[in-house]
């Protein structure tokens, strides 16, 4: 199965796709060099005494990964439930994790995992939309649906937060997830894509890097050129309303995008050492959470890392087995960088799908292997960083796992906590286009026990 | 206005109903009402009649909604605000006083120590409130309240005056920057007698930076001139006041004596012009002319050659005799039928493909053939047949039940969002439940044979049929409701299809809502933007800028049998069509009368296909045949990063048709740097390329490029600033060449119809 698409077979159109084609080649070498060196003769801006604002990482694993599997073994299960992993204890006395999940136990002081968030959105369509946005779907819409009726955290994060250096304040890698979108907020508030493998020595952001075979030269060239006939008259009045502003505006962003030496650095997970690459996994996912964490360190508030195939209908053993320690190292990884870094304490790193999957292990008909089905009545999210308390276990399922029984949780509540990390009120009142008066969060009472 | 004037009228309204008083007394014990709770004896019994007549509907309604209680924000809203719920806006009387009066234990209100109800301990802020302090326990509004709850919580009967409608003075005015006007709301009831009800309306401006409105109906103007609509509601009624602020100074009449008039359109707009003290800008060169017209009309930039012949023709007419030749081109349908799939056009994954492309074939054919807009209307709403051989079945394919339709329709053909009025009054407008439901009565037999939706393929033929009976049901009394229209009368006659009669109610002439959407949507792709804004909401709370001419427009349309060609044609052939885009300073700050032309960045097939027409390169879709214009495209989910990147509609957002016509960041860096426009730019087929080969001189090909980009000749200033960078070394002349065509179409020049 291919990993980026689900049970009913889709993939996510390329929306907004920026990402793509390598970093090394063609660059703005000459002209990063000198910016670089302009850079360093004025103050480190890293060292100042303000706090640095909240950012979030949210990993995504889109298809619903089972809670059984990661965070919530059911040992005394019966083997039908149960399935075929063993729990392994982790660092912190009392707290359990599956055994593939050997590196997040290994740091599980600075996790809080969250056994009891659950909904009534059973399909990928809807429970999406709602851990994405933390609103249900306004009407009920299927499986397949890639739908918005609401503004994805990442595009609210956006909106109320600025990002300095003409980055853009919401990153989605590599791809949107399902109702990742702005939807009233407008397409400025869009994820910025970056959909090429940053493991790839060839690694650079489309768009935001010259096109191959265009020097820096040539590029100032054009620039000079484009001033030159750019003769169209602007309006000097505010009051004229003059639309080609806006065009100046970010087109003036673009190139400082594409010139500034912080901006470009972002990128440039080529420049961390092999040991550093090395410990987040020399794999596609791995060097994105390498580029998460340099894109935190440039101030951008909100980035998805979005890694599809956890749909795990069949072949859930295997898939397990061989895909979940190669990202689960990854994201220990990331967390670890990030507290060495100090930047733990001002980013939340968040991991977790639309729902949990079924007790019960199932065969498909047509299909060899056992697979768990979806199941929005029980989940479990990874929390860290951003005072959550580490070590800790919030809210229970019942022993088989069927429902959450203890501090049962809704998206609401995970929503509103994610916005008050971010220092964003929940219970903040959007107007749409229509006028429409709209609660960012319905219920914006956050997890008391994450807010300490 | 002061607080004790508003008492000493509400006192004037008790004495009105005086001769009601007796029936007040029992108030709240009807039988009819099931809602109602029966208060114990004592209660009602000890209550005075004289300060009893206060009673939920007239008098403690008016005062949830105009202090927010009732809102969507507050408690109005779906889930209620801590548990306690009103309906929105107060369109249910009696859930709201169940919801006050029943529920909580009935703690909420306590007509034995009134100021103890939590009601009023609430609203006053004694007791911690997260609204805040919505009713001070020293206002009149909270004595009010206080006196309903000690006289036992009574009702309207059904003797009692009703509310029939408010009536807010002046209507209009035009109000010199920086001064005040007040406004004056009365509300009338069935028995004939008045109430001034100023200090009870709720007041909202449309845009409060032109002229703001205080909670007691004083109107302050801004300090820009403008025009705005400032709406008063009172309960479920609206009113509303125009008000313009125009800018200080006299202009000399003559000026709008002298101005052309081609037709009625430059008569109406010079009217309001005039009204407003606005002088309009010159006209535009012919070089802006040429490629305006050519933008609007047919989406595709005039070549070189084109633009070199018209800017030498010197026949008087030239821009007349451009537009109809224009009309007769053959782009022009693809370019029209665009706009319209952006508003019909389906999901492909949730409909099936050979669905939506045969959709997509007859929107086209209807402007291949000039169908009139009327026709084309009837025939897609009363669609019948296969899917798979009429396309405008599919419409019925997509939108599956009589409400999604009735929405659909409504906003798309009549201008008017039904949406809100499906689960609560609209909160600016007359339509309620019944409205809706009695609208969607006329889908309701629709019928359905085949294979239905199964997304993800849905690849299956459909039949869409008539059937002899189907409902709906009204989801507050679940009764049937019989079709009746939003006005007027569409009487279904027996053996036909309920749809036909509201095809003919719709496209009657005593519909003036179905002309004027369609001429406001055609005049705003034109314009640049609506007479009404946004297009498709026409309601009084949303008044048009230029109110006789949206209505000569409709008119006209109509009385040319729906011919959108020849709309097209008197709107391209007015004077006020002509004039430039640059404000001059008694005009810069119009953005909504038309009296210079509003820029608008090209839509994103156009801006593609233009990339694609310049450079020479063509674009390669996935699903269509080589060579095809991103304007033939039959779906959205065709891949494509530019139309993705220039905001074409997102078909996974709702409602998929919104279309961007922002400028984002995205647009400007894919500009800048796009491999596949970096490609088109530098192919060996391309524009440079191709140039450089002719053996021409660097003024002949700087030429050609502004001709191609910006359709028009270089200024001196410009010619000699580009051939002085021109490298000497001829093997460099091509990159130089490929740099100035990337330099003209990173430019707003070429991004915007000027």
């Amino acid at each position: 199965m291919n990993p980026m698409r689900n049970c009913e077979g889709m993939t996510r159109r390329n929306c907004l796709q920026l990402g793509l084609a390598g970093f090394a080649g063609g660059g703005l070498t000459n002209l990063l060099r000198l910016r670089a060196q302009a850079a360093e003769k004025s103050p480190n801006p890293a060292k100042s005494t303000a706090r640095k604002p909240t950012s979030v990482i949210m990993v995504w694993l889109d298809g619903g990964p089972s809670h059984f599997e990661t965070f919530d073994p059911k040992p005394d299960a019966p083997i039908e439930i149960r399935g075929e992993f063993d729990p392994i204890a982790t660092r912190t006395p009392g707290m359990f994790f599956s055994e593939n999940m050997k590196a997040l136990a290994g740091i599980s002081d600075k996790l809080c995992v969250v056994r009891s968030i659950c909904h009534n959105q059973g399909n990928h369509g809807a429970g999406n939309h709602y851990m994405m946005t933390g609103s249900p779907t306004r009407i009920p819409v299927g499986c397949g649906a890639f739908v918005s009726f609401h503004p994805s955290f990442g595009s609210v994060t956006a909106y109320e937060r600025k990002t300095p250096r003409g980055l853009p304040g919401y990153f989605s890698i590599p791809s949107m997830s399902r109702s990742g979108g702005p939807n009233f907020l407008g397409a400025k508030y869009a994820p910025f894509v970056v959909s090429d493998d940053p493991s790839q020595a060839t690694f650079r952001v489309r768009d935001v890097n010259l096109p191959e075979g265009l020097t820096d030269d040539r590029f100032m060239g054009r620039r000079d050129l484009r001033k030159l006939v750019d003769q169209l008259p602007r309006f000097a009045d505010a009051a004229a309303g003059d639309p080609v502003g806006a065009v100046d505006t970010y087109t003036q962003q673009g190139y400082d995008l594409v010139t500034s030496i912080q901006a470009q650095q972002a990128f440039n997970v080529g420049s961390e050492s092999e040991k550093v690459r090395d410990g987040y996994g020399r794999n596609a996912f791995g060097q994105r959470c390498l580029l998460a964490r340099r894109l935190v360190e440039a101030g951008v508030p909100w980035i998805t890392l979005y890694d599809g195939g956890w749909d795990s209908h069949s072949d859930i053993f295997p898939k397990f087995r061989n895909d979940a320690p190669k990202l689960e190292s990854s994201v220990a990884a990331l967390i670890s960088d990030l507290a060495d870094r100090g930047l733990l304490d001002t980013t939340l790193v968040v991991m977790l799908g639309e729902f949990g999957r079924t007790p019960k292990i199932s065969t498909l008909s047509g299909k060899g292997s056992p697979g768990r089905d979806h199941w929005a009545n029980a989940m479990s999210v990874l929390f860290a960083g951003c005072g959550v308390p580490g070590g800790t276990v919030i809210g229970a399922t019942d022993r088989n796992g069927y429902a959450a029984v203890e501090r049962v949780l809704s998206p609401e509540n995970f929503a509103s906590t994610i916005y008050r990390k971010l220092g964003i009120d929940p219970d903040k009142i959007y107007y749409t286009p229509q006028g429409r008066p709209t609660h960012l969060v319905s219920d914006p009472t956050p997890i008391k026990e994450l807010m300490a | 206005m002061p607080r004790s004037a508003s008492w000493s009228l509400t006192a004037v309204w008790v004495i009105a109903l005086a001769s009601a008083a007796v029936a007040l007394v029992p108030a709240s014990v009807d039988a009819a009402s099931p809602a109602a709770v029966p208060l114990p004896a004592t209660h009602r019994d000890a209550v005075p009649a004289a300060t009893s007549a206060v009673n939920f509907e007239l008098d403690v309604m008016p005062i949830l909604t105009v202090a927010g209680c009732n809102s969507g924000p507050c408690h109005g809203k779906s889930r209620g605000q801590n548990g306690f719920q009103l309906s929105l806006l107060g369109f249910d009387a009696d859930f709201d006083f169940n919801a006050i009066v029943k529920q909580a234990r009935g703690r909420r209100v306590q007509p034995s120590a009134p100021e103890q109800s939590l009601l009023l301990l609430k609203a006053a802020g004694i007791v911690p409130h997260g609204g805040g302090v919505k009713l001070p326990a020293e206002s009149e509004n909270y004595a009010t309240l206080k006196r309903w709850i000690a006289s036992g919580m009574p009702r309207s009967q059904a003797t009692d005056p009703k509310l029939v409608g408010i009536e807010v003075a002046p209507r209009d005015r035009i109000l010199p920057a920086k001064s005040r006007e007040q406004l004056k709301v009365t509300a009338k009831y069935s028995d004939g007698s008045k109430r001034d009800v100023t200090l009870l309306t709720a007041y909202q401006s449309n845009e409060s930076a032109v002229a703001a409105i205080d909670a007691a109906g004083l109107v302050t103007a801004g300090a820009l001139p403008g025009e705005t609509a400032i709406m008063a509601r009172y309960m479920n009624h609206i009113a509303v006041f125009n008000v313009a602020v125009p800018l200080a100074g006299k202009v000399d009449k003559d000026i709008y004596a002298s101005l052309p008039r081609r037709n009625f359109i430059d008569e109406l707009v010079w009217k309001r012009l005039e009204r407003l003290g606005i002088v309009p800008s010159e006209v535009c060169d012919d070089a802006t002319f040429l490629r305006r017209a050519h933008l609007d009309v047919i989406g595709t930039l005039p070549t070189a050659d084109e633009a070199r012949k018209f800017l030498a023709d010197t026949s008087p007419d030239k821009r007349a005799k451009l537009v109809d030749a224009l009309l007769a081109r053959p782009e022009y349908a693809d370019h029209w039928a665009n706009k319209w799939a952006d508003l019909l056009r389906p999901n492909p994954y949730r409909v099936g493909i050979k669905a939506t492309v045969v959709y997509d074939q007859w929107i086209r054919d209807a402007f291949r053939t000039n169908k009139p807009y009327d026709r084309f209307v009837a025939d897609l709403v009363a669609s019948r047949g296969s899917t798979f051989r009429n396309g405008a079945t599919v419409l019925y394919r997509d939108r599956r039940s009589p409400e999604e339709v009735t929405t659909m329709v409504c906003q798309l053909f009549l201008g008017v969002r039904l949406d809100c009025a499906r689960c609560h009054h609209h909160p600016f407008e007359v339509w309620g439940q019944d409205d809706f439901f009695g609208t969607a009565a006329y889908f309701s037999r629709v019928g359905y044979k085949g294979t239905g939706i199964s997304a993800p393929i849905s690849g299956s033929e459909e039949f869409i049929y008539t059937r002899t009976e189907g409902t709906v049901k009204h989801p507050l009394t679940g009764e049937n409701v019989p079709p009746k229209p939003l006005f007027g009368s569409a009487p279904v006659k027996d053996d036909e299809d309920p749809r036909a009669a509201f095809t003919r109610w719709m496209t009657s002439p005593e519909n003036s809502y179905f002309a004027q959407v369609a001429v406001n949507r055609i005049w705003t792709e034109i314009m640049g933007r609506g007479i009404v804004e946004p297009v498709d909401d026409i309601r009084a709370t949303n008044p048009p800028s230029n109110p006789e001419l949206i209505n000569a427009l409709a008119r006209e349309f109509r009385a040319q049998k729906f011919d959108i060609k020849q709309l097209l044609r008197t709107i391209l052939t007015s004077h006020v069509y002509e004039l430039s885009a640059l404000p001059n300073p008694r005009n810069n700050w119009d953005t909504k009368n038309y009296s210079r032309h509003y820029r608008q960045r090209l839509r994103a097939e156009t801006l593609l296909d233009a990339v694609c027409e310049v450079t020479g390169v063509p674009e390669s879709f996935a699903a269509m045949p080589p060579n095809s214009r991103a304007v033939e495209l039959w779906t959205h989910r065709v891949q494509n990063l530019f139309l993705d990147s220039f905001g074409r509609p997102d078909p996974n957002q709702d409602p998929p048709c919104e279309r961007l016509a922002e400028s984002t960041l995205v647009q400007s860096l894919h500009l800048m740097n796009a491999p596949s426009l970096h490609d088109k730019v530098t192919s060996d087929k391309g524009l440079a390329a191709r140039l450089l080969k002719q053996d021409a001189a660097p003024d002949e090909w700087i030429e050609e490029m502004y001709l191609s980009v910006y359709c028009r000749y270089p200024t001196t200033a410009e010619r000699n600033a580009a051939a002085a960078l021109v490298p000497a070394d001829r093997t460099k002349q091509r990159q130089f060449a490929e740099d100035l065509l990337w330099a003209l179409l990173n430019t707003p020049e070429f991004m915007f119809k000027n």
